[in-house]
């Protein structure tokens, strides 16, 4: 056997393990690992052999009915009135509770009167009156203020001894209880002063020993619940170059408020100063006109008076030009430096410029709007632009030269076209709506419109040329429905609308309608323009989508 | 089994003699009724009451809770009783005894790197002696270097006089080597000095080993709570007048402690609370859990830990319960969410524990509920993707709590792996159970499942835990066990920013 121990493989937590029933295997055949160890267990040694935990682990092991480590026994108490102690009903939340308050805001007046207050307060509310009676809760107040009081203004009372005098707890009472219970507090100071005695100045309601001082409390069962000590963080590199950051930055701003400081000083020392020169200006003045006086000279009072106002004057040469700008300028800056703020940019006069213009055209924008509020579209697909009202700018007229070729000029580039100056924007017409449609339609006249795509596409769209109605509302319909387009056109007609009518009636037949409603127009087109206009993509990018 | 060897008192050669009523002290060690038979025991105080003189008695191997006051008439003193050795007061020998063995075996020690940290926080201990004549502690320290050597000394004349000692279980092989192994299996908890002690939970955890001997008393008879009255096991720092005080009254919600009835009557007229004040993380049909922050619920987390402290004996109360999460589960019914037990965890464990203290309350106890709290522990624990591990020493009745719940869910995956004919490692189980692999290992060991067969490592079912797997599952087909949903767990595990690691939580 002994050789046997020598050559086994060493077992390790990652070895793969058969698993057998003790039944699968011939009990002669192996070693068990366990003869002779001790199994670690976690209890302490000298209880580990104790007589009851031993019985019940050799029953665990055995196979026996497990044997139990005995202890005294809980019972149900049976001469305590636990409903009337425990008078809440709890009704359980649907969703799980979460809460964070603490047992003193749920107990409520943190002194509990004991046996011996009782004892005192019903003495004290003998032969009284209902209304003179001094409540449970009431003196259960008075008394809280007292501990408090003792507990706040002498943490020490229990080794000094001191007692706080009535006049400071009625102070206290005063801020914390209804008037009415001062008078009373007085007799219950009495009360709870033999009680304070009578236990050594300390706590009336016993509570747990903490800490006082370490020489007797370490060996003290009773003391519980110490503070831990701090633990020692761990000095690492990066902890350390942090240190130093944090504290570099803090001697940084400590620097700078210094700084601060010393300037504001120096410059209140200089206020001083001339603020003493002035004086000793106004008194040589005043020198000059006794002077004056004396002597008889009937001069100008101008001199002692007016003068600073010149003076003043002729450094600051303009006064009210600094107006708008009052507001903002730090009042320290009354030494007459001119700010730079002051200068008025030809930038600014130009936005200001701008600024009104763009307003004024507003103000006619909503004027039109307000003029077509009660207009009624009788149309059902109106035909001047009715969702953007905007200018539609970048348009240009196509004059007759160009009408037949398909060549745009190509001077003009699209960046101009969008950045216009302020002042062309203005003779700019607008396309307002009025409560008829406008007689000139702009599609008789063909204009055209460059603009760069995505992907750096050149557009070219062009308005007035096509002669195919593309309806806007139906065009949605066809766009994934190819396989129609053998199909007769359909219309979508309402025949009891006479609204469609009426308009058809007022109107001629425009030239250029072709019921070609089928036709689909797959290019993108541009945003927000009148429904004939078609944007083809450029010759340079034969690429684009057909 | 070891259970004759004698665990009161020293084991150094002591005077003996006989003693009367009256000559019997405090340190004694004396036969006395128990269960039908004397029994040694040690005699930890006295007491006059007014049906004559009683002595507080801690019996031979048994444990803690079971001590109690004895009427003279129990004591035999037709034997001889042995007298606490003067110069050397009996906890310092006691936990002398094994650093001297310690010694012979430190080669050994060294593979486990906590052994050797504890060890070597020993050897720096005993070379710098700090502590005062005057402090009553210094007598369950065994850091003064002469003590030390006298208790190795002591160690070797007892185990000259008496060659039989641990013979109980050394009945075939080399004896020594026997020892050795002992040793060895010993020594991952040395026993620590109070100073060593105080010093680790500075830094962590939740344990205490080494008690001042007033704490070894029990001190609070008789405990109302909630509709239950309760027998305190162990002593629990309440304030020191309740000692006097034949019934101690605990508010079953906020857990506030009375000594007086009509005080505790007026709380009760005040108290709104109806469940532990936190955020619930669990809900079934059978119980709530809920998760409170030891520094945002002081009060009632320190009154919490008092309550526990009277059922577990190696709880320490000697710091504050910042550092620590609760979470407790509670059983509802019309009046509110009643405690039932709970379990604490370190916010940041260094040694990787899941689990600090573990507690049911007495009256909740052999239902189940441990089983269901040790199953949160370990869900919680796959919740963060780590393996947790309750924090040592365990309890006798924690280790067979626990030791059930390893051995239910391991037979399980175990059957199932058999009957897939599939290889299966200890890091694998320990991953699928979130338990630590060493005590997946200490476990199969336990059960004596791992064998050595034709060359290879493998794991056996015995049969009769198969068995009563089986019974089990038939049992649960008529009325199934309760366990914990994970699905139902709604929770995060909270993150702490380094201040809060630094300034204490």
């Amino acid at each position: 056997m002994p050789p046997r121990h020598v050559r086994q493989r060493k077992l390790t937590k990652a070895t793969l393990q058969q698993v057998l029933r003790e039944d699968q295997i011939e009990s002669a055949e192996y070693d068990s690992n366990h003869n002779h160890q001790h199994v670690e267990t976690g209890v302490e040694r000298h209880e580990e052999n104790e007589y009851h935990l031993q019985a019940a682990l050799a029953s665990t092991g055995g196979g026996k009915a497990s044997e139990e480590i005995p202890a005294p026994p809980a019972e149900k108490t049976v001469d305590i009135n636990y409903d009337a102690l425990y008078s809440l009903k709890f009704k359980k939340p649907a969703t799980y509770i979460r809460v964070s308050y603490t047992v003193e805001e749920v107990t409520g007046c943190q002194y509990d009167m004991d046996s011996e207050d009782d004892t005192w307060l019903q003495a004290y509310n003998q032969g009284k009156s209902a209304s003179q009676k001094l409540s449970e809760d009431d003196f259960e107040k008075i008394i809280e203020v007292f501990e408090d009081t003792t507990e706040n203004h002498t943490p020490f009372a229990a080794v000094d001894n001191t007692l706080i005098p009535f006049e400071t707890m009625s102070a206290q009472i005063k801020l914390r209880l209804p008037s009415k219970l001062l008078d009373i507090a007085e007799h219950v100071y009495g009360h709870w002063k033999d009680r304070k005695q009578a236990s050594g100045n300390k706590s009336i309601q016993p509570g747990l020993k903490f800490e006082i001082n370490k020489d007797d409390d370490d060996a003290d069962p009773y003391v519980c619940f110490r503070r831990r000590e701090v633990r020692q963080t761990r000095k690492t590199r990066a902890r350390d170059v942090q240190s130093v950051d944090k504290l570099k930055k803090l001697r940084k701003e400590l620097e700078e408020a210094r700084q601060l400081v010393a300037l504001t000083h120096s410059r209140e020392v200089q206020k001083q100063t001339m603020m003493i020169n002035e004086k000793a200006i106004f008194d040589q003045r005043y020198k000059v006109k006794v002077a004056k006086t004396k002597l008889g000279i009937k001069g100008d009072d101008e001199d002692f008076i007016n003068q600073k106002p010149q003076k003043r004057k002729s450094e600051f040469p303009q006064p009210q030009r600094t107006a708008p700008g009052t507001q903002l300028r730090l009042p320290g800056r009354s030494d007459g430096r001119p700010l730079e703020a002051d200068l008025i940019l030809l930038s600014e006069r130009l936005a200001e410029k701008e600024n009104m213009l763009q307003k004024e055209i507003e103000e006619k924008t909503q004027q039109h709007r307000r003029w077509n509020q009660g207009h009624v579209d009788l149309t059902r697909d109106p035909l001047s632009p009715a969702n953007g009202q905007g200018p539609e700018t970048g348009f240009r007229p196509a004059t007759a030269q160009y009408q037949y070729l398909m060549t745009p000029p190509s001077s003009v580039t699209s960046e101009s076209f969008d950045h216009q100056s302020p002042a062309q924007e203005k003779q700019e017409s607008f396309a307002f709506r009025y409560s008829s449609p406008p007689e000139e339609e702009p599609r008789g006249q063909p204009a055209y419109r460059r603009r760069i795509g995505r992907g750096g596409r050149l557009w070219i769209d062009r308005r007035g040329m096509s002669a195919i109605k593309n309806d806007e509302n139906m065009s949605d319909r066809w766009k994934y429905d190819q396989d129609d387009e053998e199909e007769q056109p359909v219309y979508e007609l309402d025949p009891h609308d006479t609204n469609a009518l009426r308009f058809r009636a007022t109107i001629p037949f425009p030239p250029h309608f072709y019921p070609q409603h089928g036709r689909q127009d797959n290019r993108p087109r541009a945003p927000g323009p009148p429904a004939n206009i078609r944007a083809i993509a450029a010759v340079q990018n034969p690429a684009a989508p057909p | 089994m070891a259970g004759q060897e004698p665990a009161v008192g020293s084991p150094a050669p002591k005077q003996k003699g006989k003693a009367t009523i009256d000559t019997l002290k405090i340190g004694c060690l004396a036969m006395v009724m128990k269960e039908g038979r004397t029994r040694r025991a040690e005699v930890l105080s006295i007491k006059e009451t007014k049906s004559g003189r009683q002595f507080y008695c801690n019996f031979d191997n048994f444990n803690k809770r079971l001590d109690e006051w004895v009427p003279a008439a129990r004591i035999d003193f037709e034997q001889e009783v042995e007298w606490p050795n003067p110069e050397l007061p009996k906890e310092a020998k006691k936990a002398a005894a094994p650093v001297a063995k310690k010694t012979t075996v430190t080669k050994k020690s060294q593979k486990r790197p906590a052994a050797t940290r504890e060890a070597s926080i020993i050897s720096a201990e005993s070379e710098t002696p700090k502590w005062s004549d005057s402090m009553e502690s210094q007598k369950a320290t065994p850091d003064v270097e002469g003590e030390d050597k006298t208790a190795l000394k002591l160690e070797l004349e007892r185990d000259a006089a008496t060659p039989n000692y641990e013979d109980d279980d050394a009945m075939d092989g080399d004896e020594t080597a026997i020892k050795a192994i002992k040793a060895k299996k010993e020594l991952p908890d040395p026993p620590q000095s109070r100073a060593e002690e105080i010093e680790k939970l500075r830094v962590g955890g939740s344990m205490t080993q080494n008690q001042a001997d007033i704490s070894r008393i029990r001190n609070i008879s008789k405990v109302q709570f909630g509709n239950y009255t309760l027998y305190p096991w162990y002593f629990s720092p309440y304030p020191e007048s309740f000692t006097q005080e034949d019934l101690m009254y605990i508010c079953e919600f906020c857990l506030c402690y009375y000594g007086d009835l009509k005080a505790f009557t007026r709380h009760r007229h005040k108290c709104a609370m109806q469940h532990p004040p936190g955020n619930e993380i669990y809900r079934d049909d059978y119980v709530s859990f809920f998760e409170i922050d030891g520094r945002r619920q002081r009060t009632w987390c320190r009154n919490l830990c008092l309550l526990s402290r009277m059922f577990l004996d190696h709880k320490s109360t000697y710091h504050d319960v910042d550092p620590f999460l609760f979470y407790v589960m509670t059983t509802r019914d019309e009046k509110g969410c009643h405690l039932v037990g709970y379990f604490s965890k370190e916010k940041e464990s260094a040694d990787g524990f899941n689990v600090a203290c573990i507690l049911t309350l007495p009256q909740f106890q052999r239902k189940g509920y441990g089983r269901l709290l040790i199953q949160f522990s370990y869900e919680l624990s796959k919740i963060e993707g780590k393996l947790g591990s309750p924090e040592k020493p365990l309890s006798d009745l924690g280790l067979l709590s626990y030791r059930q719940y390893w051995t239910e869910n391991l037979i399980e995956i175990l059957l199932d792996f058999n009957e897939r004919e599939d290889k299966v490692s200890i890091e694998a189980l320990a991953a699928h159970l979130a338990m630590t692999p060493h005590d997946v290992e200490s476990t199969l060991q336990a059960l004596q499942m791992q064998i050595y067969h034709k060359g290879e490592h493998k794991i056996v079912l015995p049969m009769h835990l198969i068995k009563r797997h089986e019974m089990l599952k038939e049992k649960q087909k008529t009325k199934p066990k309760r366990v914990i949903d994970p699905a139902r767990i709604q929770w995060k595990p909270p993150t702490f920013t380094a201040a809060q690691r630094t300034w204490g939580w």
